[in-house]
């Protein structure tokens, strides 16, 4: 479903993302976990065509996003990071500007099945401006799944929400992969991982440090939050280590 | 108790420079300067047509009329600030957490605009003009003492311009639907009647009239005319914090059905609906589009009859495009495009869709054309909304080539503002001249209707490019 090659994104001096090769195969549920500013946004803003990496090679689906970044997002469910929908449609009239842009039709059960799925029927004629954050998110969430991608790039889905709307869209999630749909969720809370994700990709100061299952009997063996922390402190050491010797080669961990 | 006033000129500077960088705000004042400079060297050949009197009459009418766009700006812009800046919180919206009253609050942003806008705008103008008329023959406008009254008087007409704003604001917010409706009729009525309206009325404008002829009375009618508003505004000043949601049935299905299968039925129905239902909604039009668009006949109307050349109506025609244009501005101040870029649309469908909502809020300046040319010059209808279409189009486009998506922010960028005003300000002088000769010689502008559309193409191009999600 998604493809990566040498992907690197430059903004102005500072690079965000260092020559990210990543491959994701159908059904799975993607994770990639990394600290606040570690690229995460950037490359999910990559893999959708809303901004140009500065080199390296991309597909969604099969189709270079490059080329045609339209059809990408046609197909696929975004959430974007913090993203609110329009001030001055109501939570339902949002919902419809999103499915008549998406070309969908009779869409409105489509659009009632999600204010029954997240519980907030009663808030569908309020302004999105008048809503609270999670009820804000509710919507972006619902927006992304609307047309039932086969593949859906979400980031931080889970913030905003409380506990009981976080254990119903982990539910979600879950059995949308299980019905053989894709999803590729960034993150920085590791048991949102732990929990739900088939496969993890850390992503460190661009780098992508390490990629694997989650059932990897390596990574089962050790305390799942230590070995984040051990790879991403080792990843500081190293890279502090980079700066006095710039041509030495970076081993992964293993 | 300076420390508000002078957060706020920092923030105001801050919101811009951080827009379009340092230098390429701090150059816009220079520009006004270098632009008034240049314009004003051509005074003689203005000083041969009109009397010195009209010409001070035209630059403080500008003035007052600068001021009351700033100050439905400034009342007007919060949701503008919000979707660009995120949740923005500005503090003219804080008096929920400082503990300081909203009348203060309000009063500082009063002063800040004032002293803000008088850097940004009079003092650059008026230093221009100046040194213009060091170099040619001036009139009155050579004498130094004529110029520094000249200071003070713009000061006034562009501060008596933002207190009205501010005053019909706060009567807006105690009563509503109400005022909005009597102004409109206000409007219409001043309309109505300005072809009978004696000139001399215009010169009633206290600032204007001190400056023609100085004297203690004329300057504290002005003091009353900026102070009485100010100080009623602030006293009846009534802020609406949102206390509860709220609701609306569907109407945006009910607009998409009514358009039908258009193709950007979508965003017609969804950009109406921001005008509806943002800050101000109406009031907006009014107090933007339609009261300037009065002032603006009024003063033609006065014109026309001390120079029979000019055409009014092709002239109205002309300014009408002009000011048209700004409606492309409302359009594009409740959207960012980061908030569509994870949907199957380019920067230029979101264009295409503002340019569409253009097109029907043109049927307002279009029927108020009608109507003043059905009754005054019937046999200049055709070739007035001809002009009128032209110049409408050839100015969205070329805010649309230079300005995107964000014309309100990156218009106040130096060269893009240099770049917009040497792409319209000859074209409107070639319009002036070309009016005397009667109305269809206006129609020569039709020739640059495959240009602006030439443009547009140009322009959704440059911005499908542009790798920034902010504009």
């Amino acid at each position: 479903m998604i493809e990566v090659k040498g992907l690197s994104k430059f903004y102005g001096q500072t690079q965000a993302v260092d020559g990210v090769d990543l491959s994701i195969g159908k059904g799975e549920l993607f994770g990639l976990l990394g600290p606040n500013g570690s690229g995460k946004t950037t490359m999910i803003k990559m893999l959708t065509g809303q901004i140009k990496p500065t080199s390296g090679t991309l597909r969604v689906h099969g189709i270079n996003v490059l080329e045609d970044p339209l059809r990408v997002r046609e197909l696929v469910g975004v959430i974007p990071e913090q993203e609110t929908p329009p001030s001055f449609l109501t939570a339902e009239e949002y919902l419809h500007f999103v499915a008549k842009i998406r070309k969908m039709e009779h869409y409105e059960e489509a659009c009632s099945k999600w204010f029954d799925f997240f519980d907030f029927a009663d808030q569908k004629d309020s302004l999105c401006k008048d809503l609270s954050r999670g009820t804000r998110q509710k919507l972006m969430f619902a927006q992304a799944f609307l047309h039932e991608p086969e593949l859906a790039i979400i980031d931080e889905p889970l913030i905003n929400l409380d506990p009981v709307m976080q254990k119903k869209v982990k539910d979600f999630l879950k059995g949308y992969v299980n019905n053989g749909g894709t999803i590729f969720i960034s993150t920085h809370i590791l048991e949102i991982a732990k929990e739900i994700c088939t496969s993890i990709g850390v992503i460190y100061r661009g780098k992508l440090v390490y990629t694997g299952r989650l059932n990897d009997p390596e990574l089962q063996k050790r305390n799942f939050e230590g070995f984040f922390l051990d790879l991403v402190s080792r990843r500081k050491e190293i890279s502090n280590d980079i700066m006095q010797k710039p041509t030495t080669e970076v081993p992964l961990p293993v | 108790m300076f420390d508000i006033f002078k957060n706020m000129v920092k923030e105001e500077w801050r919101m811009h420079s951080s827009l379009f960088g340092h230098r390429g705000f701090a150059l816009f004042p220079v520009f006004i300067f270098l632009f008034t400079f240049f314009v004003s060297l051509v005074l003689p050949v203005f000083r041969e047509i009109v009397t010195d009197a009209q010409i001070a009459l035209g630059i403080h009418y500008f003035f007052l009329l600068l001021g009351c766009m700033i100050g439905a700006f400034g009342l007007m812009g919060r949701e503008f600030m919000n979707r660009r800046f995120g949740q923005a919180s500005l503090i003219a919206y804080s008096s929920r957490v400082l503990p300081v009253s909203e009348r203060f609050i309000f009063a500082n942003f009063l002063g800040k605009d004032i002293v803000y806008y008088f850097v940004l705008y009079i003092l650059p103008f008026v230093a221009g003009f100046s040194l213009a008329a060091e170099f040619v023959p001036a009139g009155i406008f050579s004498i130094p003492s004529v110029l520094l009254t000249l200071v003070l008087t713009l000061s006034l007409s562009f501060v008596i311009g933002i207190s009205t704003v501010f005053f019909l604001s706060t009567v807006y917010a105690h009563s509503g639907k109400i005022s909005l409706f009597c102004l409109f009729i206000a409007s219409i009525l001043l309309l109505h009647i300005s072809g009978n309206m004696n000139q001399n009325v215009l010169y009633s404008l206290p600032s204007l009239s001190f400056f023609l002829d100085p004297s203690v009375s004329k300057l504290l009618h002005s003091g009353i005319l900026i102070l009485v508003p100010s100080a009623l505004s602030i006293i009846f000043l009534k802020i609406d914090f949102p206390q509860s949601q709220k609701s609306f049935s569907n109407s945006f299905s009910k607009l998409c059905r009514l358009l039908g299968s258009y193709r950007y039925a979508a965003f017609v129905a969804k950009d109406s609906l921001d005008l509806k239902r943002s800050e101000g909604g109406l009031g907006k039009v009014i107090f933007s589009f339609v009261l300037p668009l009065t002032l603006v006949w009024i003063l033609l109307s006065a014109l026309g009859r001390v120079m029979p050349a000019l055409s009014t109506l092709t002239i109205f025609a002309l300014v009408l495009g002009v000011l048209s244009s700004s409606m492309y501005n409302w359009l594009t101040e409740y959207d960012i495009f980061a908030s569509y870029a994870f949907l199957p649309l380019k920067v230029s469908d979101m264009i295409k869709s503002k340019l569409n909502s253009y097109l029907f809020l043109n049927l307002i300046p279009l029927a108020i054309l009608t109507l003043l040319a059905l009754k005054n010059e019937p046999g200049s209808l055709i070739p007035s909304m001809l002009l009128f279409l032209t110049i409408s189009l050839y100015m969205v486009a070329v805010l649309v080539y230079l300005t995107g998506l964000s014309p309100s922010t990156n218009l106040y960028n130096a060269k893009t503002f240099a770049l917009y005003t040497l792409s319209v300000v000859p074209l409107l002088m070639l319009n002036i001249v070309l009016s005397m000769f009667g109305p269809y010689y206006s129609l020569v502008d039709l020739l640059l209707v495959p240009f602006a559309l030439y443009l547009l193409g140009k322009g959704f191009e440059k911005w499908d490019g542009n790798n920034c999600q902010c504009f």
